[in-house]
């Protein structure tokens, strides 16, 4: 959360800081009057008795810009607080109440904002008399509206929060929660609008000094001083400029200030393209013979450079895949399946960088710049994401999304994509897909989507299809059918499935191979049917067993994994997952285990101390398998917290 | 299924919570309303572990906010200890919620990103103005180092340890009755099971009585003594756990399991059992509300809506064409 | 259903402002008899003036004869200049309109492929200059732009007039040369903050799912931005334009003063210095029925953006 603010954001503290200081301390400081005329030569430059030069009447400009400073400030500061001790308490009030009292304060919100803030301010400065005290309850109310807005809008979006609703629970009134839960998390964006407001604020006073509206002469203005400036702009330009540049960075320091402290509530930011490119360092790779096969990733690596270091996400995986072949890929969140898939496809982040190989036919894809990167996706390889309900953009129907491939790759007419895109639908179990074409995906349900997701994966007939956890956001229902008319669509189309998920049952039922990730490396592969019933990696074992299971007795004590997941940014040498392991020895803190096998069937892993026992099931292999050797110490599994004290 | 009625309404003593003909109403735009919950009913008796699963939109994370009278209900009754909560107001619902403590499925959201551990989790003694700190305490019970986790704030910590802490806070309070709403469903697998197992652990020794709501069948079971499955917010069928699994009888209940991947022993494919989408809950189907997606519905179906019946020992359900012969008493 | 429901709201709302301003004018000190008669006025002229402008009437009254005037069309008659508001305010709008809406294509003509760009290589130097850019142009007051601006290019290089309006009735281009510089003074600012907006929105956009999955079905980056991620980054850029439009009108006055233009911002100012309530009561119509118009539009070009906020 807490970022570094940066230099702008200090010196912009700073200079606000010391034009406050010089306001407050106007009186003090060794300055000529602000209103002695010829004080100096009239319309001279700057010299060291008038650092600043002088006016026409030969007034010292800066003693006039520090005097200006007081007013600007004065308002500035009072009339946003002003505005944020009204409209806030009016804005929580509405976004935390809701009902009747957001409608009554919101109606009586838009009247206010539709009520012509010139008039409002050209008449009760002109006829109540512009004193720096009415030019800031003019300017202050006139903020009221927008506080209330902003504040009901940050309240809404934590009003929803279930730790509000916690809050509730635990019996707690509301005025407590109002300060306890709500006020301390609205306070950051207001404190960012506070700051932005005074920016507003100290311009709108300038443009009522402009017009002869604000606080009159003889106090000086910022504004007022330079409508006085414009008429000398040719022959004394500094009278003009000093004040424009004394206002121009106090609001510009307000304004910084007020985007720093708002960037700090808001998300990562990062365009479409890659900032840089560089080569991810990793042991070079070796030589390896390209295979006839349809995929093959060779030591792929996909690093991110983070301040609090260097987060291996993907860390040296190979495999192959063959057409008509379903590869699944499984680990825990942060395991680095996902990206690995998005490192294959070339989607990565911009903060990122890769290394490695990926052969499609023999092609190596890390080698194809963008253009012909593009020819390569959506045309041989298809994409399927998680969550159907982003998955798919919300403001363009269905068809217009369904035909885009079609027409950008295949080149087909609207009237052929239309046609193709509905038998694609219905291929895809969509019923009525004609009219479905003409539907936006809000319109339809989860599972709908996710048909339509995989419809467009499939419409230029890709080679390989990649689905990253297609099922988790689905219920379990409609999960069974979407796996099984992936499972259809590989068979019909001959294609490759790489199947992702965290899920290992899902994908034991449906996939060919499998590839257990931990911690950015491939910790186990083989046959699915035989990682799924005698897993060889302790990591795998206790996968299988800690998902509860159907078969189980009621209130079976789960097998837990201690601890959690390591940090990628500092990974330990040797085995990452020796921390969490029952079997760890002292090898496994110093030599990173290999990928290796045991027979000849395909089935390899990363371990010193594999699994060796063969059983049926794994609920029942797992009794049988070795002890800890002597010696090893399991110290989290000693934990009582982990255990049932029943 | 989705059947309405009480019959499986306990006459017990020992009957902590009684809930009968729950519904619960949202705006749907447009002037109307959807019906979240629909007629349920359920009893909870002390020191026992009710589960309710259902998938989304089946109403059951309503009806266990509804429990908690946030927001009441639209109309039944929910009576804790012989006390009914939809008959108060004011100071004595926030009295009785003390007994009734609830935790959410966002383990991140659930807790202020402002405070820090100690202050979430003594929020409630300090509501109540209770002697004594007791935060270390639960803290410790929960699995967390408060040495070391009572002053940090919640983003630094994972999402199962935020879980924890979710617990803590309701712990603290000694309450009768904890409403989990999908405590696990946002955690990895690794760490649901130490959540699992810490709540079986929190149970036995504080003697709660605990509502667990999942949409994961293996989930409820391994932690439940009663099942209660709903589907568009009726019950469909209320049995334990084991005899549950063994030996499903509402349509609904077989294709959930069927659906399970390596779940459905004994059953036919699930895509035998159910089809389609589930209804709009704007508008659901007429008697039934499985019907439409039932391969035994029939036109009895939709005419007429099954009531809640026993079909075994402690085995409840709501379907006019059960997979079991009915009279299957062991 | 809803856009009938939307309508009444606002025209609720444009009569509580029109009677609220009413009102305040009323309540200030100060009176046009006094503005006609000057001080030494007697007693009876006054009496027989406040009689003839209907000024003894009470508030509400004079209200509602003043409304029913309006619908049909009637916007009074000034009590200073004893000339039909409804004319003065009709010769004066056409200048405000076209400097918002040149404002708004200069605006908008310049933020849309900035903030685009900008946001396709965000953090990369042309984002880095947009944001120093908008900050600066963000932070100079109207005035003080305008001031430059008119240094420049009318003093120095003497390309455009400094000030005057040629309507565009008279001669279309004199009449653009005229509206340039203060269109480009105004939109400055507002292009700063478009730009930004669109900017920020679009990088939260292309964060989306449905983004990578256009990038993983082969499209290119400008059929992405321009055809996938724009409209659905619109939402914000369209709520600042309305409020910005709906504020501007009459409240480009310091552009009017600066630069000249005879537009209503002007006349709501000299009208109230004068006590011409009528006038100002007039601008206050517009400056509303402005407000209630841009806020409807915005409403149906959220719909057109947005599907999902159609059903809503």
């Amino acid at each position: 959360m807490r970022r570094r603010l940066g230099l702008g954001f200090c010196l912009a503290v700073g200079w606000i800081g010391l034009v406050l200081l010089a306001a407050l301390l106007a009186d003090l400081l060794p300055l000529a009057r602000y209103d002695e005329t010829l004080a100096g030569p009239p319309r001279s430059g700057p010299s060291l008795a008038h650092p600043f030069g002088t006016d026409g009447l030969g007034r010292d400009v800066l003693s006039r810009v520090v005097h200006g400073a007081r007013v600007s400030l004065g308002v500035g500061i009072g009339a946003v607080l002003l505005g944020l001790g009204v409209g806030a308490p009016l804005g929580i009030l509405a976004g935390y109440r809701r009902r009747a009292t957001d409608a009554v304060i919101m109606a009586v919100n838009d009247v206010a904002q539709a009520f012509p803030a010139l008039v409002f301010a050209l008449a009760v400065v002109a006829f109540a008399g512009a004193s720096l005290r009415n030019v800031l309850i003019v300017l202050g109310v006139l903020g009221i509206p927008s506080w209330v807005r902003l504040i009901r809008g940050a309240t809404l979006t934590f009003a929803e929060r279930e730790f509000v609703l916690a809050a509730r629970v635990l019996g707690a009134r509301d005025r407590r929660i109002l300060w306890r839960e709500i006020v301390p998390n609205v306070a950051v964006p207001a404190a960012s609008y506070a700051f932005i407001g005074m920016a507003v604020v100290v311009v709108a006073e300038g443009s009522l000094a402009f017009l002869g509206l604000s606080v009159q002469a003889p106090t000086p203005t910022w504004g007022g001083l330079i409508n006085e400036g414009r008429t000398l702009m040719e022959d004394a330009p500094h009278v003009v400029l000093a004040p424009s540049i004394a206002m121009f960075l106090t609001v510009l320091s307000f304004n910084l200030v007020g985007d720093r402290l708002r960037a700090m509530t808001d998300v990562r930011e990062s365009g479409l393209e890659p900032v840089r490119q560089a080569v991810a360092a990793g042991p070079p790779a070796a030589a390896h013979p390209v295979r006839d096969t349809l995929l093959q990733v060779e030591e792929l690596r996909t690093h991110f450079v983070t301040p609090r270091g260097v987060v291996k996400a993907v860390d040296g995986v190979s495999f192959t895949l063959d057409r008509g072949r379903t590869l699944a890929i499984v680990g825990e969140s942060g395991s680095g399946k996902s990206m690995l898939i998005r490192s294959v496809l070339g989607l990565l982040p911009g903060s990122s960088v890769r290394d490695g190989h990926v052969y499609l036919s023999g092609d190596d894809l890390t080698t194809h710049g963008p253009a012909e990167m593009r020819s390569v996706l959506g045309r041989r390889l298809g994409t399927v994401f998680q969550d159907p309900m982003t998955a798919l953009n919300p403001v363009r129907t269905i068809g217009t999304q369904v035909m885009e491939p079609l027409r950008v790759h295949l080149r087909m007419s609207r009237r052929q994509a239309r046609d193709e895109a509905a038998r694609l639908l219905a291929s895809v179990g969509i019923p009525d897909p004609v009219r479905v074409l003409r539907r936006y995906p809000h319109q339809l349900s989860g599972g709908m989507r996710q048909r339509v997701t995989i419809a467009m994966a499939l419409s230029c007939r890709p080679d390989v299809l990649f689905a990253d956890e297609p099922t988790t956001a689905l219920d379990v229902t409609i999960q069974d059918q979407v796996l099984r008319l992936l499972h259809r669509q590989r068979e019909e189309r001959d294609m490759a499935v790489v199947l992702v998920s965290h899920d290992l049952s899902v994908v034991a039922r449906w996939a060919d191979e499998v590839i257990v990730m931990y911690a950015g490396k491939v910790v186990e592969r083989g046959p699915a049917a035989q990682v799924f019933a005698r897993p060889r990696m302790p990591y795998t074992e206790a996968l299988l067993r800690a998902a509860p299971r159907l078969t189980d007795p009621v209130h079976h004590e789960l097998r837990v994994i201690p601890g959690r997941p390591p940090d990628l940014a500092g990974l330990p040498a040797g085995c990452a997952f020796r921390a969490r392991c029952g079997y760890a020895q002292e090898r496994c803190a110093i030599e990173t285990p290999p990928l290796s096998a045991q027979d000849g069937d395909g089935h390899r892993q990363a371990c010193w101390f594999p699994l060796e026992v063969a059983g049926p099931d794994p609920a029942t292999a797992a009794q049988l398998t070795r002890p800890p050797a002597a010696g090893a110490p399991a110290p989290e599994n000693a934990s009582g917290v982990e255990s049932r004290g029943r | 299924m989705a059947g309405s009625g009480k019959a499986h309404l306990r006459p017990r003593d020992d009957v902590l919570l009684r809930v009968e003909d729950l519904v619960v109403e949202f705006p749907a735009g447009r002037g109307r309303t959807v019906r979240a919950v629909s007629g349920v009913s359920f009893d909870l008796a002390r020191g026992e572990t009710l589960g309710i699963v259902g998938e989304s939109g089946c109403g059951k994370s309503s009806a266990a906010r509804a429990l908690v009278q946030l927001p009441p209900p639209r109309s039944g009754s929910v009576r804790l200890d012989g006390v009914e909560l939809t008959a108060l107001r004011g100071d004595a619902l926030r009295l009785v919620r003390q007994r009734l403590q609830m935790i959410f499925q966002d383990p991140v959201s659930s807790l202020n990103p402002r405070r820090r551990v100690r202050d979430i989790v003594g929020e409630g003694p300090r509501v109540w103005r209770l002697p004594g700190d007791r935060v270390d305490e639960v803290l410790e019970a929960v699995g967390l180092d408060p040495a070391t986790a009572a002053e940090r704030r919640s983003h630094e910590f994972s999402g199962g340890q935020c879980q924890r802490i979710s617990i803590a806070r309701a712990l603290i309070l000694d309450p009768e009755v904890v409403i989990c709403d999908e405590p696990v469903s946002a955690l990895d697998v690794s760490v649901q099971a130490q959540i699992l197992n810490l709540l079986e652990d929190l149970k036995a020794r504080y003697r709660l009585t605990l509502v667990f709501i999942a949409h994961d069948l293996a989930v409820v079971k391994n932690v439940s003594d009663r099942i209660m499955v709903m589907y568009l917010g009726k019950v469909c069928e209320l049995a334990p756990g084991a005899d549950l699994i063994a030996r499903p009888a509402h349509p609904y209940t077989r294709a959930l399991i069927a659906s399970i991947p390596g779940g459905g022993s004994g059953l036919p494919p699930a895509d035998t059992l159910i089809s389609g989408e589930p209804p709009s809950p704007v508008s659901p189907p007429s008697g039934c509300r499985f019907r439409t997606r039932c391969p035994s519905a029939a036109a009895r179906c939709a005419a007429e809506e099954p009531q809640i019946r026993q079909v075994g020992d402690d085995h409840w359900l709501a379907c006019h064409y059960p997979a079991l012969p009915v009279s299957s008493k062991e | 259903m809803i856009v009938v429901h939307r309508l009444v709201r606002l025209l609720v709302v444009l009569v509580v402002v029109t009677f609220l301003s009413f009102a305040l004018l009323n309540l200030l000190p100060g009176d046009p008899v006094t503005q006609i008669l000057g001080l030494s006025a007697t007693e009876e002229a006054r009496a027989q003036l406040v009689r003839e402008l209907g000024l003894d009437q009470p508030l509400l009254v004079r209200y509602l004869d003043w409304l029913g005037g309006l619908l049909g069309g009637d916007f009074g008659t000034s009590y200073i200049t004893r000339m039909p508001v409804g004319g003065e305010l009709a010769g004066r709008l056409p200048v405000t309109l076209e400097l918002l809406v040149a404002a708004q294509i200069v605006a908008l003509g310049l933020a849309i492929p900035v903030g685009v760009a900008a946001a396709r290589r965000a953090g990369r130097a042309l984002d880095q200059a947009l944001t120093a850019l908008s900050f600066a142009l963000l932070s100079t007051p109207v005035f003080v732009l305008g001031v430059l601006l008119i240094l420049v290019f009318a003093v120095t290089w003497q390309v455009v007039p400094a000030t005057g309006w040629t309507p565009i009735t008279l001669d279309l281009g004199w009449n653009l040369t005229s509206v340039v510089l203060p269109a480009i003074t105004l939109g400055c600012g507002q292009f700063a903050v478009y730009a930004r907006l669109l900017r920020t929105d679009l990088i939260a956009t292309l964060q989306e799912d449905y983004i990578t999955l256009a990038r993983a079905r082969g499209l290119s980056p400008r059929r992405i931005l321009w055809r996938h991620a724009l409209r659905p980054s619109a939402i914000s850029l369209i709520t600042a334009i309305g409020l910005n439009l709906g504020a501007l009108i009459g409240g480009t006055v310091i552009i009017e003063t600066l630069f000249g233009l005879p537009g209503v911002g002007r006349l709501i100012v000299d009208s109230i210095f004068s006590r011409d309530y009528l006038t100002v009561q007039g601008g206050v119509v517009l400056i509303s029925v402005g407000y209630v118009v841009v806020n409807f539009a915005v409403d149906l070009v959220y719909a057109a953006v947005d599907p999902r906020i159609r059903r809503a």
